[in-house]
């Protein structure tokens, strides 16, 4: 049997800084036999050259793991690195954060509505959801300068204060959002062709999640009450009583199909509204840095020896940072894992089985920080012939068409 | 269980290869202080593989990490950290494993077969640092080239490093025009 392979590459709009990745996938029909995985595509040996930095740059470079949740691998390096270094951030900064990164995991889940939307032929869905996010990203540009790498992390605080004008701006996203997931929910939660077509499609069992190390949302639609900021609470989030979404909570059972993780991320949008806005009414005065002055910050890290485990829960998951520092001004060991290093292990079993119309559902059920659009990805079959991603495309609209045309009978 | 009980139970279970353990905690928040435990275990090696079961014996657990340091001797310190009690609100204690692996004997026991999540993890350790793991049965490349040198391991400090294949890594410009020549 000749080898074939759906190849995902780097799109124009989803910039892939972590995994852009290769499935490998063999069909017989319409079914898929056989799958393989090949990963390391963008891998750029980040850690190595953090460990050759001081912290400061360090913590810059973590920044650019990852363009769409920028946030988040700050967050867990500098956890890390508080925790490693005996540094508390101020009352101020830890209501800062969790702000960051709810804003963060708005625009991001949206970016993936919109994806899965488009996978299934959706794409006026795609655009209206898209637009939506804009909102939340000119927000970001307020609060930090920029849409993404917003460079406002620091070890021992933030970089950047939130303003009495900024406060009125987060209220006015907040009421916005909470209006766009209500029809989010009436478009596509209470839509049949849209239920028809997502339930039992790339369906997570509990057990098997558990197995696969699965994190964050794909977990979380599987069934599995795992989340970070409920488990292992951090800055503010240690005061709210953050819940794991799970959708045994919202419709009283878990599938783990992509009709489930789209609920979880929708109602995962209120609940980041919701802790938004305890931050808010609740941020503390004082200073936004513990240490202002790096060049005393680069001392302290040259005086102290330390090792720490830090996770932040980024939109795809848990992200984790190890961290050493033994006497230079920069960590001697760096480990990063991210989201989808784990989430990836779920496409093999996911894929097994399932229709060709059904494989970019899958491979987008992850949300992997990497997308498939619009660039020729390769499917041959046994007997040689090759197919264009947009031949699966097609295969995938086609499949919605027809759920549609039996829905309205 | 809480985490002196978990304590206990490694100390039970692994008795004199758990050569050093201690507790650190925590306190997170702002208006309500929580307490997060975290373990940290320095065992034998030989009493890697008992550690393991005994943490899934506990709780079944959520794999973090595992990652291993040349530290530029005759060892290379591996670490594995896990999770138990994820799912329990302000309730997750991380276990962390630290044992020393002798360069000599770069072998260790596969855990695939208490959790198949745990093969991207060992796959990684294997090509970046050259540790086998008896039992592994996916043992191609996850994030190097399929064409990379046998022998070549990124995050060794010593002969079977990396430092021949690198350039111009963190030098400054004003470094590299200086040498201008020799950068062809």
């Amino acid at each position: 049997m000749p080898k074939s392979a759906y190849y995902i590459p780097i799109g124009p709009i989803h910039p892939a800084l972590k995994e852009p990745i290769r499935v490998e996938a063999e069909i017989e029909g319409e079914k898929v036999v056989k799958v393989d995985v090949k990963r390391g595509f963008a891998h750029r040996g980040i850690e190595y050259m953090g460990m050759k930095r001081n912290a400061i740059q360090t913590l810059y470079l973590s920044e650019r793991i990852c363009g769409i949740c920028s946030i988040s691998h700050p967050y867990a390096f500098v956890i890390t690195a508080e925790k490693a270094l005996g540094i508390e951030a101020p009352p101020r900064a830890q209501y800062i954060r969790p702000i960051i990164a709810e804003l963060e995991r708005i625009h991001s889940h949206l970016l993936w509505l919109g994806v899965i939307a488009h996978e299934m032929g959706f794409d006026s869905l795609l655009f209206w959801i898209w637009k939506g996010r804009e909102k939340v990203l000119d927000l970001l540009e307020l609060l930090t300068g920029n849409r993404i790498n917003y460079s406002v992390f620091m070890i021992g605080g933030v970089r950047r204060d939130i303003k009495e004008s900024h406060i009125k701006a987060l209220k006015d996203m907040i009421t916005y959002y909470w209006e766009l997931t209500e029809k989010m929910k009436e478009i596509i939660l209470s839509d049949p062709v849209y239920k028809a077509r997502t339930r039992g499609v790339a369906q997570l069992s509990k057990e098997l999640a558990l197995k696969l190390n699965v994190v964050g949302p794909t977990a979380r639609a599987a069934g599995l009450r795992m989340d970070i900021r409920q488990d292992m609470p951090y800055d503010a989030y240690a005061d709210i009583d953050v819940r794991a979404v799970v959708p045994q909570d919202i419709v009283g059972e878990a599938r783990g199909d992509a009709y489930d993780i789209t609920m979880v991320r929708i109602y995962e949008i209120e609940q980041s509204l919701d802790i938004i806005e305890y931050c808010v009414d609740n941020l503390p005065e004082g200073k936004i840095l513990a240490i202002p002055n790096y060049v005393a910050l680069l001392a302290k890290i040259r005086r102290t020896k330390g090792e720490a485990i830090g996770a932040h829960e980024a939109p795809r998951g848990e992200v984790v940072h190890y961290l050493k520092f033994d006497g230079r001004d920069g960590p001697s060991v760096w480990k990063v894992i991210a989201p989808s290093y784990n989430n990836i292990n779920s496409w093999a079993p996911l894929l097994l089985g399932a229709e060709v119309a059904d494989i970019p559902i899958v491979v987008a059920y992850i949300d992997p920080c990497m997308c498939c659009n619009d660039r020729v990805a390769l499917l041959k079959t046994p007997e040689g012939r090759v197919l264009g991603y947009e031949y699966i495309h097609r295969k995938a609209v086609e499949k919605t068409r027809r759920i549609e045309r039996e829905v309205k009978k | 269980m809480n985490v002196e009980q978990i304590l206990e139970k490694l100390k039970e279970s692994l008795g004199d290869a758990l050569l050093s353990y201690e507790i650190k905690e925590y306190t997170m928040g702002v208006r309500r202080k929580r307490t997060l435990y975290e373990i940290w275990a320095e065992i034998d090696k030989s009493a890697f593989r008992k550690a393991v079961e005994t943490i899934f014996d506990i709780d079944y657990p959520h794999l973090h990490f595992i990652t291993g340091e040349d530290t530029g001797g005759d060892v290379i310190k591996m670490i594995y950290s896990f999770g138990v009690y994820h799912g329990h609100p302000w309730g997750e204690i991380s276990i962390t494993l630290k044992f020393d692996l002798p360069k000599s004997e770069l072998i260790l026991p596969t855990i695939t077969d208490l959790m198949i999540g745990a093969e991207t993890n060992e796959r990684e350790i294997r090509e970046m640092l050259g540790v086998e793991f008896e039992g592994l049965k996916n043992k191609r490349h996850l994030f190097l080239p399929d064409d990379w040198p046998e022998g070549k391991y990124p995050w060794r400090r010593d002969e079977y490093g990396v430092d021949d294949m690198i350039k111009h890594t963190h030098k400054s410009v004003r470094e590299i025009r200086k040498k201008g020549g020799e950068n062809a």
